[in-house]
């Protein structure tokens, strides 16, 4: 009798084990996407300010064309291309913004202000990303995680490559 | 920081009236967003509920634990535990902010309780320690639902991915600058004189230290005079002192934020040689903002908030010799101090409260972003339902 006992209690601490670390990584596949969503919101947000950096003053004509066709790069890049799309627009602000040229006017102070306040929260917004899809990954490939598929068919998070040292 | 009222829930571990760094941040902050117009409520162990503002709400009565070399004053149980899940459910939150939430608290067991947009900030600054490389497998998926980590200092945010595996961003501890900006410099505190605040008769704040270094300091610069302030018993320490370098003690008993400002802009050096338990060194932060010429001892915390002895001189925890001779460096040394104390000034401006808490505010929106407010956790919703504690 008291081996039944054992067993079933075996069996329904494994249950609550399982379901407990399916929930666990479901917390975590969704925190991935609140983060890719909150750094994918930023990154639209400075496409658009560079759009209109490039139409302002501060860009002479050849940067203006740069940093449009750049930003607009961004903004349509497919998931796979947009890291490499991202770093050629901080690239393009770069070397827009690096000459340490003298920008006169409200508007163009109140933009490049923007901006600088954009970035330091994308380089955030990144990090915090890189965590969760870091501790995801560590996560599912843990064995018990693996062998019940605990994942289900979520795809596995792919960290955005994001050259922190352009932006 | 945009229109946008939140209501923010703040976890403070430890016990609300019991003086404290991390107190007075929960606090500082809790005062602060208040002041942006959020609705902020404080969950926190207190011992005095009647003296305690309207924002905070008890979890109990905190219980001393011996934690990290220090006597804790924290609280969990099963009683802590249903009133974390009371406040959680009944608090209809948009985000939690949880402090020091990977130590036995209640902070850990609202981390646990809670599901949605929780941020946590990160204190302690440790060696590594096995005691927490054994509990590191429990906490994890505890820690892993916070959105957004928080650590104060790099050595904080060194322990947070030593023992947890986990990246941070730092944002340092407030501080209200412009209150120590505009000190006086007064006569009587001025001259050779070494200033110390803080509870001086723990023996973690250091002051033997400084006592031991002091014939040595004497000797080369025979008018120095050592000002103390602080609460505490100071007959008792007196008497310990040795009879020929008692005059140059002066107790000054606790200060005024006022006073603290001259006393800071005042005195030669200040001295900070705690031994250990520091986790940010707030009372460096205000010191540097004083424009004092800082000297402190090298523990983690100090050494990352001097920026490893750029703004403030450092010496080697817990060696008096060490605190002598870099004291007499630097009261022989006017250029140097006054070079230290400039660089520090500047440097104290982080801390400011607007800078801090706006840095904060920004992690909470990025913490928010496709959320509905904190809930109770899935598994402890099943479980309240199996109590028949639905609505709870």
């Amino acid at each position: 009798m008291e081996k039944y006992f054992a067993i079933a209690f075996f069996v329904i601490s494994a249950i609550w084990y399982l379901s407990y670390s399916a929930t666990r990584l479901d917390r975590l596949h969704h925190r991935v996407e609140t983060s890719w969503a909150n750094l994918d919101g930023l990154l639209q947000r400075r496409a658009a300010v560079a759009l209109e950096i490039a139409k302002s003053d501060i860009a002479d004509p050849a940067s203006s064309l740069l940093l449009t066709a750049a930003a607009h790069q961004a903004r349509d890049a497919q998931m796979k291309a947009r890291s490499q799309a991202e770093s050629g627009l901080s690239g393009a602000l770069g070397l827009l913004l690096n000459d340490g040229h003298f920008v006169s006017g409200s508007i163009e102070k109140d933009l490049l202000r923007e901006l600088s306040e954009l970035t330091d929260k994308i380089r955030i917004a990144i990090a915090l990303h890189v965590d969760a899809v870091n501790r995801t990954q560590m996560v599912r490939a843990k064995p018990v995680f693996r062998i019940f598929r605990l994942a289900g068919s979520a795809p596995l998070p792919v960290t955005y490559e994001f050259e922190a040292d352009v932006l | 920081m945009t229109l946008k009222k939140l209501r923010i829930g703040l976890v403070c571990p430890y016990g609300w009236d019991t003086p404290g760094g991390v107190q007075s941040h929960v606090r500082d902050l809790a005062e602060y967003l208040i002041s942006k117009g959020h609705y902020v409520s404080v969950l926190a162990p207190v011992i005095n509920e009647e003296n305690s503002p309207d924002y905070v709400t008890s979890a109990g009565k905190p219980i001393a634990i011996p934690y990290n070399g220090a006597v804790a004053r924290v609280l969990f149980g099963p009683i802590a535990f249903a009133r974390v899940r009371q406040w959680i459910a009944n608090g209809n939150f948009d985000l939690l902010h949880l402090h020091e939430p990977a130590i036995p608290s209640i902070s850990l067991l609202a981390c646990w309780a809670a599901e949605g947009p929780m941020v946590g900030t990160f204190h302690a600054a440790a060696k590594r320690q096995k005691a927490i490389f054994a509990i590191g497998p429990i906490l994890e998926p505890v820690i892993e639902k916070l959105t957004a980590r928080i650590a104060v200092s790099e050595a904080a945010r060194e322990t947070l991915t030593e023992h947890l595996e986990t990246d941070a961003v730092v944002i340092p501890n407030g501080i209200y600058a412009d209150r120590y900006r505009d000190g006086e410099v007064l006569a009587k505190w001025s001259g050779n004189t070494i200033g110390f605040i803080g509870r001086f008769e723990e023996p973690r704040k250091g002051l033997s230290i400084l006592l031991d270094a002091l014939p040595i300091i004497a000797r080369f610069a025979p008018d120095v005079r050592v000002l103390v302030a602080g609460p505490g018993d100071h007959k008792e320490v007196a008497e310990n002192i040795d009879p020929q370098l008692r005059h140059r003690f002066e107790f000054l008993g606790r200060i005024s934020e006022k006073e603290k400002a001259d006393f800071l802009s005042s005195v030669a050096i200040y001295v900070a040689p705690n031994t250990g338990g520091e986790s940010f060194g707030i009372i460096l932060a205000e010191a540097l903002a004083g424009g004092a010429t800082v000297l402190a001892s090298d523990i983690p915390a100090f050494d990352s908030l001097l920026g490893h002895g750029q703004y403030g001189a450092l010496f080697q925890s817990e060696n008096a010799q060490d605190l002598a001779r870099v004291a007499i460096d630097l009261l022989r040394d006017d250029e140097k101090r006054r070079d230290l104390s400039r660089k520090g000034k500047d440097y104290a401006q982080r801390f400011d409260w607007d800078v801090v808490a706006e840095d904060i505010y920004s992690i909470y929106e990025m913490a928010l972003v496709g959320s509905s407010g904190v809930t109770l956790s899935s598994e402890n919703r099943a479980w309240n339902r199996f109590l028949g504690r639905e609505g709870n």
